[in-house]
């Protein structure tokens, strides 16, 4: 074994491998000759090719397989999500702080609001139905144009003081800022079990201080005939119906833990690992320039 | 050159030892002071420990080996990159926490399994301290003072008795009847008188001179300490024991060669995927977060482990047919041997003498010399034979040990010399009870053998009670017999010794000596009545009675004969390619007798001498390359050049050496080795300790060796049986085979493992299988089957091979790691990657809508992320989801694996030649595999931190096509190669 263990120079090294790529003697290329190479290539190319069709044939029976409508399983869509506009993200979930005086910490968050909504003007809504029921929209018939269903109609007029029609800065400067709460889509899924889910928002942790809020629609509820959401390809133009929070007093320059419940049957906001299921949680801060310098304070809103 | 050099010995001065002065100086001894002050010079009278390792090195030393290093760094990485999150306030920096903890806690568990197997294998230095005697009798101050052995001095006096230990190398200053024991130092078995005179140059021939650590067997002496502690001649053995390196096994580079492999794809991947990914502009911590992945994917974690229990569940199974085996990793060196060379006596033969051949009337008779003989078959009708039996039966002094009527007559203890003993036994096997013959035979007189006369001869009275005459036998070197007989009997009748017959006598001696056996020829008489009557007083000193003119009855010639397994073992070696050398120091007639009995010399093969005496041409002129045997004797060993003995190992196939001094072993095994040879060396004597452990692997004899022999060596043999080392080479073989298979397993799910990662950060999709998950493949599904593989049997005769090359034979070759992952391994993942697509998809996310999504799909911020029919997840449910995902892709892999476990039962056989069923380990394998993959998905589904989740059941099924196109392809890879052998799909697909 002696052999084997010499150690070779840095030199030898570099010939061997020389040697390795290109040996004249033996017209070896890396180990191989030529016309080897060649036929190697071709083996592999073949069985790449083979692979790849059996791959592309796997995931074309897969999708032959698979319901253009609606998935097989929703294994993990129990109870919606529930989001919160603007959404500003911190190291720690939703974080919202601005500063009353100072437009230029809640003019985007307006912009975002706005931005938001002109996916609900009466525009952008026109193909859907105007909805006067308070009952499910059952629909077991492609009724729509194109082998569609039906959607109902939400505007942003229905979030009155907070449709950014009469005040379109939300309330920001005045302290009394607007949040647009809204629902996953989640398809035929029927929340409420008959009776509309409304969301309900207190402080964390401290149901019982009561928080001064206005909910638009009234009650903060969410009419069940925006449910069931038969999919993308049956709905093409649903949007999600919204509920607007407005909070009346907030104590300034202080941070502020939030949570906005969706209250109804078949909507769970107790999994410990998701903050955003059937609730979402944001912490708030309204700032205040009352003194030549700025003093931090902060409005935590968790929705 | 190893060649130690000994002791001088001085010459004894007659004129200075006067032997007053003697006296004096026996009585008086060096002073107290003296000895303190040599002692304060020389050190104490011990060998020196090698400077051990300490332990907590060698601890530390598993800990950075093998994958370990690389493993550190993920771990390293990964806590730093924790420790980064943690201090940006990141939501979930735990994760990475845990990584790192899980890599170290691997690496650890490992590390420490290594170190334990490590610290089995004991210290050859451990023995040698052993055989230190304790105490020591020395004469100081002229006193007799009983002291520590490690106290003596050189100059000292010592007493020694029989059964003492010598306890430094001594020269005798007197010595009555002192034999010692040198079988420890030299290998000779018989205790060699011990006097005053100087006899030999040679410190080791000499008989003034007795060595450390051998024993004074009878007989006192009294001696001069010449040498102590490590320059005693035993001092000197053990340091060029402990000076031969330990070389790395072949195995030990074969591993290491596969680690170099698989390290370097894993490093370059890794960092070929960094540079990827930082230049598409992830950030550096993801990115490194891939780097772990993709060398976690790589590294086969639980692999070395695995081939650690494969090669003792191998050592275990070896020690069932008495090859012990103390060195792991020798294993698989006996596989790889392609010379063995092996001692005659013990090793080869039975290690006792027995009857072969009879010669009486005229007729050479063989007899039989296997170990559990019963009869003899050859023709006992001759009254000749007759007249033989009764001159074997009574002129013997060698008795049985009482008590032993029920064991077979071969094993029963005799009291005796070795070939009374033979003869004892060939009398018993075929006349039954000798002890009641020679009781009714009363000895009336003897002479027992000594070295003037050579023979040995016995009065009886017959057991015929009318028969009056006494009978007077005789036994002794032939021609001494010969010379005192004037008549021989032939078919019973006593016929004058004429020069034919003579002649006829010398041929059978001369074929029978030819053929290395001792020879011994018989002659009786009867004493006439009237000249010897019942009262005669016989006197064995005057020699009253005729010692001359005696009838010659025959000869018996011994031989310490072949263990009947041998011849079969030597031709098994033959056909596997094996060469085996003897190496001995008996008389070469004799060891090129026994090398052709046991076939290391075959029939038809002829040295440089057979060939010069059939030609009839002086030796000098045959050409050399003509003779494929030789027999070399060890006095020409002495004067040869490398370059010579080179020559000789290079051009005969079928060598013996004869005569050779325990030294030229050494010089044998190093001359092998410079042919690039894998040598197997037994040996029993302390004197081969450095040659054990020069050589690949050194096998001690596990019945007639000594500690040192049996510390040195890698194996020892139970039974001393050649044979057994060949059912060795079987296994070696065949766990090198088998390592192949599991390392093949193994590596083939590393592509199915990486490719996510690939996949990952190229298509931008969510990613299918966590860190954690792969380590729960390395360590957990996948070490059971990979042992089971260890108990696979050979595909074919793996003894009709040549052993491998190890410069060409690789453990891990290009087309085993091509093959597993360029082939099988991108099958798996193809398998895998379908199951994933599927889970998806029918949550919700169609392929289409996977790609690229990467970056919203672990933004914190999206809560309403839409899926392809327009639903919205939060975060946690499509972490949820991912985790699904692992799961998939994990019970995929398994599911693979199976298949991939039971295509590697063989390489070049199908799958229905080798039997499914017949391996009931790797069905072991199979439903652990499963078991453990339902544990980890319906079990711990819901620990989150383990990132599995409670697969949907139909999902375990998605890859079982991929798992039967695996078997299939590899089914038709495998038919080809049989079909077509030599062809470019043999080169390229065989591994």
């Amino acid at each position: 074994m002696a052999t084997l263990n010499e150690k070779k120079t840095c030199s030898e090294r570099m010939e061997n491998f020389r040697r390795f790529v290109w040996n004249p003697e033996t017209k070896l290329f890396m180990g191989r000759t030529l016309i080897n190479w060649v036929w190697i290539s071709l083996y592999y190319l073949a069985f790449y090719v083979v692979m790849s069709g059996l791959f592309a044939l796997s995931i074309y029976s897969l999708m032959r397989t698979v319901n253009p409508y609606e998935p097989d399983y929703q294994d993990q869509l129990k109870s919606p999500g529930v989001t919160l506009r603007p959404d500003v993200y911190g190291d720690r979930g939703l974080q919202i702080y601005y500063n009353v005086s100072d437009n230029k910490t809640w003019e985007g968050l307006v912009t975002t609001l706005q931005t938001f909504l002109t996916a609900y003007t009466p525009a952008a809504q026109h193909l859907n139905i105007n909805c006067t029921s308070d009952t499910y929209f059952i629909q077991d018939t492609f009724d729509g144009p194109n082998k569609t269903k039906l959607s109902c109609k939400f505007t942003s007029d229905m979030l009155q003081n907070c449709s950014g029609i009469t005040d379109p800065t939300f309330g920001f400067p005045e302290g009394t800022p607007c949040f647009i709460i809204k629902m996953n889509r989640i398809i035929k899924f029927l929340p409420g079990n008959g009776t509309a889910p409304r969301v309900d928002c207190t402080y964390v942790g401290d149901e019982s201080r009561p928080l001064e809020v206005d909910y638009y629609p009234v009650n903060g509820t969410f009419n069940l005939h925006y449910f069931p959401y038969y999919g993308k390809k049956a709905q093409p133009s649903y949007s999600n119906p919204l509920v607007a929070v407005k909070f009346l007093n907030i104590t300034r320059n202080v941070e502020l833990k939030i949570v906005c419940k969706i209250i109804g049957a078949g909507i769970t906001f107790d999994n410990v690992h998701d903050p955003y299921e059937g609730k979402t949680l944001l912490k708030n801060m309204c700032e205040e320039q009352t003194y030549l310098f700025s003093r931090s304070s902060v409005f935590i809103f968790s929705l | 050159m190893h060649e130690y050099d000994a002791p001088t010995p001085t010459k004894p001065k007659p004129k200075v030892w006067k032997s007053k002065m003697k006296e004096q100086c026996m009585n008086f001894g060096l002073s107290s002071a003296r000895a303190a002050e040599i002692l304060a010079r020389d050190g104490p009278n011990s060998l020196t420990p090698p400077k051990a390792t300490p332990e907590i090195i060698k601890f530390l030393k598993q800990m950075v080996g093998g994958f370990s290093i690389l493993l550190w760094i993920g771990a390293v990485f990964s806590w730093i990159s924790f420790g980064i999150q943690l201090a940006q306030g990141s939501e979930s920096p735990f994760d990475n926490l845990y990584l790192g903890v899980v890599l170290a806690v691997v690496v650890i568990l490992t590390g420490i399994f290594a170190y334990y197997q490590e610290a089995k294998s004991t210290n050859i230095m451990a023995s040698f301290s052993k055989m230190i005697p304790q105490q020591a009798l020395v004469i100081r101050d002229a006193e007799k003072k009983e002291l520590s052995a490690d106290q003596l001095v050189v100059g000292d006096i010592v007493e020694i008795k029989g059964g003492d230990r010598i306890p430094a190398d001594i020269r005798l200053i007197f010595a009555q009847g002192c034999k010692v024991d040198n079988s420890s130092l030299t290998g000779e078995s018989e205790p060699q008188s011990r006097s005053c005179d100087f006899t030999h140059e040679n410190p080791l021939e000499t008989r003034n001179i007795a060595f450390y650590s051998t024993t004074c067997v009878e007989g006192t002496a009294t001696g001069i300490v010449i040498n102590t502690g490590d320059r005693t001649v035993i001092g000197r053995i053990a340091s060029l024991a402990s000076g031969v390196g330990n070389e790395k096994t072949p195995i030990a580079i074969e591993i290491e060669h596969f680690v170099y492999l698989v390290a370097g794809v894993a490093i370059s991947i890794g960092v070929l995927f960094f540079i990827i990914s930082v230049s598409m502009q992830n950030k550096i911590l993801d990115s490194i977060i891939f780097l772990i992945g993709i060398i976690v994917a790589n590294v086969p974690e639980g692999l070395l482990a695995t081939v650690t229990v494969s090669l003792s569940l191998t050592a275990k199974r070896m020690a069932k047919k008495n090859c012990l085996v103390k060195n792991l990793e020798a294993v698989e060196t006996l596989g790889s041997t392609s010379i063995i060379c092996s001692d005659k006596t013990g090793t080869l033969t039975q290690n006792r003498m027995t009857v072969a051949h009879l010669w009486f009337d005229n007729q050479i008779y063989s007899a039989d010399t296997s170990e559990d003989q019963t009869t003899q078959p050859f023709d006992q009708s001759s009254p000749s034979w007759t007249a033989l039996s009764k001159i074997v039966t009574l002129c013997n002094r060698a008795e049985f040990r009482p008590g032993q009527e029920n064991l077979p007559i071969m094993k029963r203890v005799v009291v005796g010399d070795a070939s009374e003993t033979a003869l004892l036994k060939f009398a018993e096997v075929i006349l039954g009870d000798i002890m009641d013959i020679r009781a009714r035979n009363k000895k009336v007189a003897e002479i027992p053998f000594n070295s003037t006369n050579k023979f040995q001869l016995s009065i009886h009275e017959t057991d015929d009670p009318k028969d009056k005459r006494f009978l007077l036998v005789m036994k002794g070197a032939p021609e001494r017999i010969l010379e005192r007989c004037s008549t021989i009997m032939i078919n019973g009748k006593e016929e004058p010794l004429d020069s034919e017959k003579a002649e006829a006598f010398q041929t059978a001696y001369m074929e029978l000596g030819g053929m290395g056996e001792r020879v011994l020829g018989f002659c009786h008489l009867y004493l006439p009545e009237n000249e010897f009557p019942d009262t005669y007083p016989f006197d064995t000193d005057s020699m009253n009675f005729p010692t001359s003119n005696l009838c010659f009855v025959g000869l018996l010639s011994m031989i310490d004969p072949p263990r009947s397994t041998v011849p079969d073992a030597v031709s098994k070696c033959r056909s596997a390619g094996i060469k085996v050398i003897m190496v001995t120091g008996d008389h070469p007639i004799t060891a090129k007798a026994i090398a052709k009995s046991v076939g290391i010399i075959s029939a038809t093969s002829e040295t440089v001498e057979d060939i010069a005496k059939r030609l009839n041409i002086p030796v000098e002129q045959v050409n050399r390359r003509e003779a494929t045997a030789a027999v070399v004797n060890g006095m020409e060993l002495k004067d040869m050049s490398l370059q010579q003995l080179d020559e000789i190992l290079c051009n005969h196939s079928e060598i013996v050496f004869a005569r050779t001094s325990p030294q030229q072993k050494l010089i044998i095994v190093e001359g092998c080795q410079r042919q690039g040879a894998v040598v197997a060396v037994t040996g029993d004597g302390v004197n081969d300790s450095p040659a054990l452990k020069k050589a690949d692997i050194g096998i001690a004899m596990g019945i007639a060796g000594s500690d040192a022999a049996k510390n040195a060596a890698d194996m020892v043999l139970l039974d001393d049986n050649f044979a057994s080392i060949v059912t060795g080479v079987e296994e070696g073989r065949l766990i090198f085979d088998n390592l192949k298979k599991t390392i093949a397993y193994t590596l083939t799910k590393n592509i199915a493992e990486l490719c996510p990662f690939l996949i990952y950060i190229i298509a931008s999709i969510p990613m299918p299988i966590g860190t954690i998950t792969i380590l729960f493949i390395d360590l957990g599904t996948d070490i059971i089957p990979s042992v089971a593989l260890a108990y696979e049997k050979a595909e074919s005769d793996i003894m009709n091979r040549r052993p491998r090359n190890k410069r060409k034979d690789r453990l891990v070759n290009q087309q085993l790691a091509v093959y597993s992952y360029l082939q099988i391994g991108i099958m798996q993942a193809v398998g895998a990657f379908v199951t994933y697509f599927t889970v998806y998809a029918e949550q919700g996310f169609l392929p289409s809508t996977l790609l690229g999504v990467r970056v919203d799909w672990e933004n914190n911020a999206i809560n309403d992320f839409e899926d392809s029919y327009g639903q919205q997840w939060t975060k946690y449910q499509r972490m949820y989801l991912q985790w699904t995902g692992y799961t998939a892709f994990f019970v995929s892999i398994t599911i693979q694996q199976v298949a991939d476990l039971i295509i590697r039962k063989t390489r070049r056989n199908s799958i229905f030649q080798q039997g499914l069923f017949r391996n009931k380990v790797i069905w072991v394998g199979i439903f652990s595999q499963i078991g453990i993959a339902l544990i980890l998905t319906y079990g711990l589904g819901h620990v989150t931190a383990l990132n599995f989740t409670p697969l949907r059941f139909q999902y375990w099924f998605v890859a079982v096509p991929f798992a039967i196109l695996i078997w299939v392809y590899d089914e038709v890879r495998k038919l080809f190669i049989r079909r077509y052998p030599g062809s470019w799909w043999d080169k390229n697909m065989y591994y």
